[in-house]
Formats: structure tokens, C-alpha cells, sequence
């Protein structure tokens, strides 16, 4: 991709804020500055997804993450009352073993950074010199102005090829969902729903988990169901 | 309209007015959208401040009262006096508050607000500011973002009422996001777009409103709505009775006018995507024939067809305000959950079967117009889908009824029985046995 005019000094602003925002992410010294730190790294992030002609990842970025995850980020710091602030501050680079490890990763990421950009620059010259990128685009429905049909590229993609997959990430999804209410659930909130074997029950009690009173509760509640 | 592309095709005189100053590039891509967005956020604001107005006075014709009536004719400047009481209140920040978040997050919430107003196709032409290949994914990613702001102004308040509303908040917007999202996913197999103006287009060039074929998605859509702008009988985040002010409690002067602002706005963004996906949009049979081939003429017609469907809608929302209390936080959370979603996922799979039965009879009946540019169909077409709509409410009546069949959410006759006094006595009702005793 070469960028020119307008479009270079939207990425390099876009990179730039998505850079300072993220390493602000980790240098705040409160959880919800930190959180809000990161959502602005995202919307850099979607900024920069509009600019490779991606518009629907970018939709997608800050309607799950901004929208969805962050929310839920910010849930739960507030929930859990992060006490206020990191008080003290503590030196920077002061252990030798972190730095080398951190110097040897970005090492790393520079050099594949730079090996990816010169396998790619002899393709991208093609694709420009063949005009393919402002082939692609189609006029909008009001006639006018210019967009990509990249939505429509994705959809098709995803449920041609990608169906499995996407089948199969939805799944772990759901049972991660599963999983994580049955671990939060207490033995009392199990034996009121009904889902505590009642030969267990002497066992649970026998343990502490639960009291005498709580399983005449949960026997009157189920009374009254029925 | 030109043949360079510019966002839209401006009328023509302000064009060529426009164009001795500029050259064209900066026309259409500079000068004409400042100018529509201009335009946009004055009316937007205005509406902000009469919004309030209207609120009173609908609320006091339902209560029988006057409302508002000592500034100008009919109260008509009330909001001008209250403008000016809140521009000059003093700003005040709380002493244990975060300084910096207190203060912008009602600008979060009014920027989010604001820039879904790029995408809404006002009109055709120059009444749109800009059609984007995923404007209904921008309009519900970015109005998503809106809760941001409510949470953060309840957390950074340091105030519990505030922080609780910040939460509740939340909760609630993330759980009929999904929803709302979800009840769009039927019109869009119809119009086969996700650019507002194309959906608008998809239903003009069918002659039809997409609600005859989504009476359950727009039912859904418009709770979820209401749901989303946090307003009555969803108003838990504020709820005054239990939370002084909710979210905003510590705000004052400007700040917290600005979070009124977001929320008006927004109820014209709930609106305005509502008018364009079930609606029709500016479409009304006969404009095009009425404006007699004057371009501008038709636009401004169409704008006028616009903002009177909207218009319905949030008269709408403020007579669902005065008529019905507001919700129990279990209750909302059950009817977003157990209700709106399995009933906009239902929706989808009922849409999908409608399209398939359509192409399944086009052989034998003529269905079928075409299907290249979203689904046209021919009169006996678009009276299946319109039958298949329609049946889809009763199917989605059956559906929930036996998938809620053992939930007491709202059986309040259930609920009031099971109440449990304590230490008193089986036999005789409470209320009989004190008078017994006192007499």
C-alpha cells in the first residue's frame, strides 16, 4: 500500500496516537485511565483499518472491543474498586534480566517488521501499477461517491472457507460462557436452582458449604413451585 | 448531478456560488459537508432545547395541565430561559472526583451521539452528508460507544447513586445492544446493503416499507431503542426515585445539559435509523410525481416526508414516558434476555424462510422481480412476504410464550401472592387482622 496526500498524514497521525496511546496504556497509574488509555490505541487501530480500505473490520473493531469488551473492562475495575493509585514510583530498566528480554523481542519484531515489508514491496508495486486497487471500488447507492464492497467480500469469505473455523470459535465461546457461570456459582445458588443431587447434600453440609437453613429454604422455595 | 464523484450532488446555484471561492475538489469534500454538518448540529441542538419544552407540555396535556406558560406566548421561550440559567450556573467538580474524566465524559457522549448524525440520509442527494458502505454497523458501533461515557461519568463522580447508575447503565446498554443489532439483520437480507441510503433506496425502488415485512423486527427494535437512549419506562440508570439522578448526580450547569443533549440526540439518531430501516425512509409514494422534476424541490420534499416519520417516533416515545412506570432491574433484564433477543433471533431464521419461500414459489407464481440490487418482488410476491410478516408475530407469540412458560417475570398476580409477611400468622390477610386489632 502507498499512501499520498491526505491519506499518509491520516496514517501517520492515526499510527502515532495508536503508539503513545498504548504506551500510556501500560504507564498509567490508574486502572481506568489505563482502560480508557487502550480504547484510544483501538480506535487509532479502526482509524487505520478505514485506511486500508477495510471499513467493516474497522465497524467491527469498535463495535465489539470499544463497545463490548472495554465496557465490560471497565465493569469490572469499577466493581472490584482497584484501590486508587500506584503511589510510589520505582526506576525505570532496574532489572537486567527484563531489559535483555525486552531488547531481544523488539529485535526480533524489527527485523520480521522489515523482512515482511521487503517480501511485499515487489507485489504491492504490481498491484499499483495495474491500477487494482481503484478498480475494485464501486459506486455507493446515491451514485456518488466511491467505496469498497468490502463487506460483502468478507461475508462471503467467512461462511465459503471460513465456516468451520467460525463454527467451531462460536462453540468455545459458549462453552467458556458455560464454564465460567457454572465456576461462579455457589453450592446455595445450585441447591435453590434445583441442580444439587440430594444425596450430595449431606456431603455439602458435612463440608460448611452449606447451613440447615439454607437447605429449608431452598426446600420451601421448591414447594412453592410446584 | 456531476459526474466527478463528490459525496453528494449540491444544489446547484449554492454550487456554482460556492465555486468562485473554491476550487471543486475543495467544494465537495470540504465546504459542502462543513456546511450540511453545520446545518445538522444547529438543528440537532435546537431540537435539544424544545425537546425539553415539548416533554413538559406533553406531559402536562396528559396530566391535564398547562406546562410551561409564564416565558413568551404558551411558554414558547422557556427553553431559551433555561438555556441561559444552565450557560451561567457554576461548573462545580466534585472534591474526590477525577478532575479529568469528570469533565469529558459528557463531551464522549455527545461526540458519539453527533457523529452517527454523518450517515443518516436526511433526503436523497445533497440531504445526505456522506453514504458509507457500513453505515449501519458505524451508526450502532459508534452510538456503542455512548455508554462509555455514562460510565465513566458515574465512576468518576466518587458518588455512590452515581457509580450504581454508571452500572446499571452498562448492564443494560450492552444487553439490548445485542438485540437491536440483531432485529436490523432481517431488513438488511431484503435490502442486501448496509449503506443507509442504500437500504432507503431498496425500499423506494420496491414501492414498499420494510415494516409490512418486519412488523416483529421493528416492534423489537423500537423497545430496544427506547432501552438503548435510557429512556422511560427503561430509565433504571436515572431512576429518581432510588437514585437521585443516576449517572449524573454530581453534574451541573453545562456539563449536565450536555448529557441531556447526547440523550434528545440520540433519540432522533433511535429514530432516524428506525424511519430509514422500516420506514422507508424520505420515501413516500407520489413525492417524486408532486416535486414535477424540480431536483430541489424533490429533495426538500423528501425531507419533509423524513422528518415527519420521525417525528411520529418520538412522539411516541415521550407518550410510552407518561403512560407506563418504569421497570423493576430484574424485569429488564428478563425482557431484554429472555424476550427481545430469542425473539430478534427468531426473526432472522423467520426472514431467511420468507426469502427462501419466495424463491421456492417464483416458478409456479411469479414471485421474484429481481435480485441483484436488494429483493424485488411483484405484487403477489410482496403479498407473501407481507402474509409471511405478519405471521412471523404469532410465530414469535407462540415461541416465547412456550419458552418462557415457567417465568413469573411479569405475572404480577403471581408475584403479589407470593409475597411473604413476617410473623404473620396463617389465615386471615395482614391488613384485615390489624384493623381487627386495633378495633
Amino acid at each position: 500500500m502507498v499512501l499520498s496526500g491526505w491519506e499518509s498524514v491520516f496514517f501517520w497521525v492515526f499510527a502515532l496516537s495508536a503508539l503513545v496511546a498504548g504506551l500510556l496504556t501500560v504507564m498509567a497509574r490508574n486502572a481506568v485511565h489505563s482502560a480508557l488509555f487502550l480504547i484510544s490505541t483501538l480506535v487509532s487501530v479502526a482509524a487505520l483499518f478505514v485506511l486500508l480500505g477495510a471499513e467493516f473490520i474497522a465497524g467491527v473493531q469498535i463495535l465489539v472491543y470499544v463497545g463490548g469488551v472495554m465496557v465490560l473492562f471497565l465493569f469490572v475495575i469499577m466493581l472490584v474498586n482497584v484501590s486508587a493509585e500506584e503511589r510510589g514510583s520505582e526506576e525505570l530498566f532496574n532489572r537486567t534480566g527484563q531489559v535483555t528480554a525486552a531488547v531481544c523481542f523488539v529485535a526480533l519484531l524489527v527485523f520480521g517488521l522489515f523482512y515482511a515489508v521487503n517480501q511485499s514491496a515487489g507485489s504491492f508495486a504490481s498491484n499499483r501499477s495495474e491500477g487494482a486497487g481503484a478498480a475494485r471500488l464501486r459506486t455507493a447507492e446515491t451514485g456518488v461517491s466511491k467505496i469498497s464492497e468490502d463487506t460483502q467480500r468478507v461475508g462471503a469469505s467467512l461462511y465459503r472457507y471460513g465456516a468451520l473455523p467460525f463454527e467451531i470459535a462460536s462453540l468455545l465461546l459458549l462453552v467458556a460462557i458455560v464454564g465460567s457461570v457454572l465456576l461462579a456459582r455457589t453450592s446455595k445458588q445450585e441447591l435453590v436452582a434445583d441442580d444439587v443431587d440430594p444425596r450430595v447434600i449431606p456431603e455439602l453440609s458435612a463440608a460448611g458449604e452449606l447451613t440447615p437453613a439454607e437447605i429449608e429454604a431452598a426446600a420451601r422455595a421448591k414447594a412453592f413451585e410446584v | 448531478m456531476t459526474s466527478t464523484f463528490a459525496l453528494f450532488a449540491p444544489p446547484s446555484f449554492l454550487d456554482d456560488l460556492l465555486l468562485r471561492f473554491f476550487g471543486q475538489e475543495t467544494v465537495n469534500y470540504v465546504v459542502w459537508p462543513f456546511i450540511q454538518i453545520g446545518a445538522v448540529i444547529t438543528l440537532v441542538a435546537v431540537w435539544a432545547l424544545y425537546a425539553s419544552y415539548l416533554e413538559r407540555k406533553i406531559s402536562a396535556f396528559m396530566q391535564a395541565r398547562l406546562g410551561p406558560m409564564r416565558v413568551g406566548k404558551w411558554g414558547l421561550l422557556q427553553p431559551i430561559a433555561d438555556a441561559v440559567k444552565l450557560l451561567t450556573k457554576e461548573d462545580l467538580v466534585p472534591e474526590k472526583a477525577d478532575p479529568y474524566i469528570f469533565r469529558y465524559a459528557p463531551y464522549i457522549s455527545v461526540a458519539a451521539t453527533f457523529i452517527t448524525f454523518s450517515v443518516v440520509p436526511f433526503a436523497p442527494n445533497w440531504g445526505v452528508i456522506t453514504d458509507v458502505n457500513i453505515g449501519l454497523l458505524l451508526v450502532l458501533a459508534i452510538s456503542s460507544v455512548g455508554v462509555l461515557a455514562l460510565i465513566l461519568a458515574g465512576w468518576s463522580s466518587n458518588s455512590k447513586y452515581a457509580l450504581l447508575g454508571g452500572l446499571r447503565s452498562s448492564a443494560q446498554m450492552v444487553s439490548y445492544e445485542v438485540s437491536m443489532g440483531l432485529s436490523l439483520i432481517g431488513g438488511l437480507m431484503f435490502a442486501r446493503t448496509l449503506s443507509l441510503s442504500g437500504i432507503t433506496t431498496a425500499q423506494a425502488s420496491d414501492s414498499v416499507w420494510f415494516i409490512l415485512y418486519q412488523p416483529l423486527a421493528f416492534v423489537i427494535f423500537l423497545i430496544s431503542g427506547i432501552a438503548e437512549n435510557n429512556r422511560a419506562p427503561f430509565d433504571l440508570p436515572e431512576a429518581e426515585s432510588e437514585l437521585v439522578a443516576g449517572f449524573h448526580t454530581e453534574y451541573s450547569g453545562m456539563r449536565w445539559s450536555l448529557f441531556f443533549m447526547a440523550e434528545y440526540a440520540a433519540m432522533v439518531v433511535v429514530a432516524g435509523v428506525a424511519t430509514t430501516v422500516f420506514l422507508g425512509g424520505w420515501y413516500f409514494p407520489g413525492v417524486y410525481r408532486l416535486a414535477g422534476g424540480s431536483n430541489n424541490l424533490y429533495v426538500f420534499l423528501s425531507l419533509v416526508v423524513f422528518i415527519v416519520k420521525m417525528a411520529v417516533l418520538l412522539y411516541l416515545y415521550f407518550w410510552l414516558r407518561w403512560t407506563f412506570p418504569r421497570y423493576r432491574y430484574d424485569q429488564l433484564m428478563d425482557l431484554g434476555w429472555k424476550w427481545m433477543i430469542p425473539a430478534s433471533l427468531l426473526n432472522i431464521v423467520w426472514t431467511a424462510v420468507t426469502i427462501f419461500v419466495l424463491q421456492a414459489l417464483d416458478g409456479r407464481l411469479d414471485t421474484v422481480e429481481s435480485l441483484n440490487r436488494g429483493v424485488n418482488l411483484t405484487g403477489q410476491g410482496k403479498g407473501v412476504a407481507v402474509f409471511m410478516g405478519f405471521a412471523g408475530l404469532f410465530i414469535a407469540a407462540l415461541f416465547l410464550a412456550y419458552l418462557n412458560r415457567h417465568s413469573r417475570d411479569f405475572n404480577l398476580k403471581k408475584q403479589r401472592r407470593e409475597i411473604k409477611l413476617v410473623d404473620v400468622p396463617k389465615g386471615a390477610p395482614a391488613v384485615a387482622r390489624a384493623a381487627a386489632d386495633n378495633a
